[in-house]
């Protein structure tokens, strides 16, 4: 019964695994078992991302997911996977009236375009064997929002729509795509969102959180059941990791 | 930097706050009106006015009108 746990044995392209919660993803990815394929943008981050993890053979490339019209190479560079992590994301708060157009894009084009365009580059490359598990990572803020996050909001609630048509479209072929939605996790991010709000207004969020705010290793276990076979009968589902935060709203 | 399209830009953010009570010894923070919105909004017009990062920290430091503006004309260089 256990090993339907058990990544052993599965191929798995991680995003964003030179930081945060896309790091840790692949170090708990992998010590459960999965080779991995690991991308990011920074070379020197994803090098130290891989020498974290148990020796299987694990690769990484660095490649910037925006450059989507290089995204037809980096997938026909790919062995055939059993399923993919997308952690790969940008966060930048702006009131609706300062919103301009090209930062808006630049988020959308990161936050949503990309992760779309390399999944329909995976499938037209028939790059995912059937009982792959896609994941994506959301934000519990695509159904909760907050002030100043309109962009970053909008962009994950249209990354869980994406996914759930997705889980329809690829049923037949026994593939599944489900999002987790987290709250606020200690990441980078988290120390960017300290420097732009006060540190007042931040220990007010953490303290309404009843059990505590994420560590990154709360979202990479989320990830490793949603990418096993222990979650087979699961697929256009939203799995909302928030320390109990939004239970009473 | 204009000082008064600076305090003017300021007054903007204020809509409940009549602008002639928003002057350069206004304590921004003591406004009635002031919320974590405002926060969220000058750091923004900043970033859109005048292209230089100002963090919730700095805006911690900066009392009055004058201080915001010196810090803001410190980093435009």
């Amino acid at each position: 019964m256990t090993h339907n746990f058990s990544l052993t044995g599965k191929t798995i392209l991680v995003t964003g695994g030179s930081s945060g919660i896309g790091r840790q993803t692949a170090v708990t990815l992998a010590k459960l078992g999965a080779k991995l394929i690991i991308t990011g943008r920074n070379t020197e981050q994803l090098q130290e991302t891989l020498s974290l993890l148990p020796e299987n053979g694990h690769l990484s490339t660095s490649f910037d997911l925006v450059k989507t019209a290089q995204l037809p190479e980096l997938v026909a560079g790919l062995p055939p996977l059993c399923g993919l992590a997308h952690c790969a994301g940008i966060w930048k708060p702006c009131p609706v009236k300062f919103l301009k157009e090209q930062a808006l894009q630049n988020l959308m084009h990161l936050n949503f375009v990309a992760p779309v365009m390399l999944t329909a580059e995976l499938l037209r490359q028939k790059k995912l064997l059937p009982g792959s598990s896609l994941v994506y990572i959301s934000s519990v803020a695509a159904q909760h929002p907050y002030k100043g996050g309109s962009a970053y909001s909008a962009s994950k609630a249209a990354l869980e729509a994406f996914s759930k048509t997705l889980a329809l479209e690829y049923a037949g072929k026994n593939i599944r795509a489900n999002c987790i939605a987290p709250a606020m996790v200690k990441t980078p991010i988290f120390d960017d969102t300290l420097n732009t709000v006060s540190e007042q207004f931040m220990q007010a969020h953490v303290s309404a959180y009843p059990l505590r705010v994420g560590v990154p290793d709360d979202v990479a276990y989320a990830v490793a059941y949603l990418l096993s076979d222990a979650s087979g009968w699961i697929t256009g589902s939203v799995l909302r990791l928030d320390g109990g935060l939004t239970v009473g709203s | 930097m204009e000082k008064d399209i600076f305090l003017q830009q300021i007054r903007d953010q204020f809509e409940e706050t009549d602008s002639a009570l928003i002057t350069f010894d206004t304590f921004f923070k003591q406004l009635e009106e002031w919320s974590s919105m405002h926060a969220l909004l000058l750091i923004a017009l900043i970033d859109a006015e005048y292209n230089v990062p100002v963090t919730g920290e700095d805006l911690q430091k900066c009392l009055t009108v004058e201080d915001l503006y010196n810090t803001v004309k410190s980093r435009v260089g």
